[in-house]
């Protein structure tokens, strides 16, 4: 009873460590899982489902040269920052939202199709989550990779996946 | 009959206050760094598949640890300074001696950020003296046939028995 009294006494002290520790340590993380855009290479997917954690770790299996780390998110991520897609090395999208994107592409009309709708198979579709269309794979307009080929590669490297 | 004032705080019992303090603050101490050398580890040994996993460690581990340390620290090592505290005052200020029938009379102070303290009632010739006892010492005050209080800003610091 005295505890519960005592907890309640000082609650907004406990709540105040609480927010102040995450949001400590989220930036911590952050900073040591992240890095500058010439050092990786970053992978947008407009898909229901994807295991971005672990299809980065598998790219990261055979990342190219110079590149430290790949990142993979989902679009859901873009929402918290519309700065970080322009910058996006790689772009998977259904084909229903390829023109809504298009300024963000290298080549609109070039796009590599990664999912057969038909078919049902596609490439990492281990990590993906596909659903009902055609799916594309993009290289980014603005990726700072394009030169150095590290977009190309890891591109052909998650085509190749199972 | 020969009378005996017994003090509610000697020498010993601040000393004993002082150590209390002072290993609860070493072990506090020791508590923050081991977390957070744990949550370094944890940032350190982050990989991009471990990552989010040893975040959401990091985050409640840190959050935790604060909590405990947080709660001991205030709780424990905070009312250990204010007894000191207490008893460093009652022991070298000056006091007044009242004399007649002693008792607890139920009264509870508890002052933010002071001690907790129990009303004490003296029965004298003028009429009823109303003072206060740290609530830690109030026990003692209780069990005793103490015929006389030394009083100090209004807090019982010593009392007399009769042999």
């Amino acid at each position: 009873m005295r505890f519960i009294r005592n907890v309640f006494s000082q609650l907004h002290t406990f709540v105040l460590w609480a927010l102040l520790s995450a949001i400590f340590w989220s930036w911590i993380f952050t900073f040591v899982t992240d890095t500058s855009p010439e050092k990786k290479v970053s992978v947008y997917c407009y898909v229901p489902e994807i295991s971005d954690a672990e299809l980065a770790a598998k790219l990261e299996e055979d990342k190219p040269e110079g590149i430290k780390m790949i990142k993979v998110h989902s679009f859901e991520y873009v929402m918290f920052n519309v700065d970080y897609i322009e910058n996006g090395d790689i772009f998977v999208l259904p084909e229903s939202l390829i023109s809504e994107y298009d300024e963000l592409l290298l080549d609109p009309e070039g796009g590599i199709k990664i999912y057969d709708s038909e078919s049902g198979s596609g490439s990492a579709d281990s990590y993906i989550g596909y659903a009902g269309e055609d799916y594309y794979l993009f290289l980014g307009m603005n990726s700072v990779h394009l030169d150095d080929g590290a977009a190309e590669e890891v591109a052909e490297n998650l085509i190749g996946l199972e | 009959m020969a009378d005996s004032v017994i003090e509610l705080y000697t020498e010993a019992d601040v000393e004993k206050l002082r150590k209390k303090i002072r290993i609860w603050a070493a072990a506090l101490g020791i508590a923050a760094a081991a977390a957070l050398i744990a949550c370094i580890a944890m940032a350190a040994s982050a990989t991009t598949l471990t990552a989010e996993k040893m975040e959401a460690a990091a985050i409640l581990t840190s959050i935790l640890s604060g909590w405990v340390i947080i709660y001991c620290a205030i709780f424990v090592i905070g009312a250990a300074r204010r007894e000191l505290g207490h008893a460093t005052t009652l022991r070298t200020s000056e006091r007044e001696r009242v004399e007649g029938r002693v008792s607890l009379n139920g009264e509870r102070l508890r002052i933010r950020k002071s001690i907790s303290a129990r009303g004490v009632e003296v029965e004298t010739p003028e009429g009823i003296k109303r003072f206060w006892v740290s609530q830690t010492r109030a026990g003692r005050l209780q069990e005793s046939d103490a015929a006389a209080l030394y009083i100090s800003h209004g807090y019982v610091a010593a009392y007399e028995v009769s042999k």
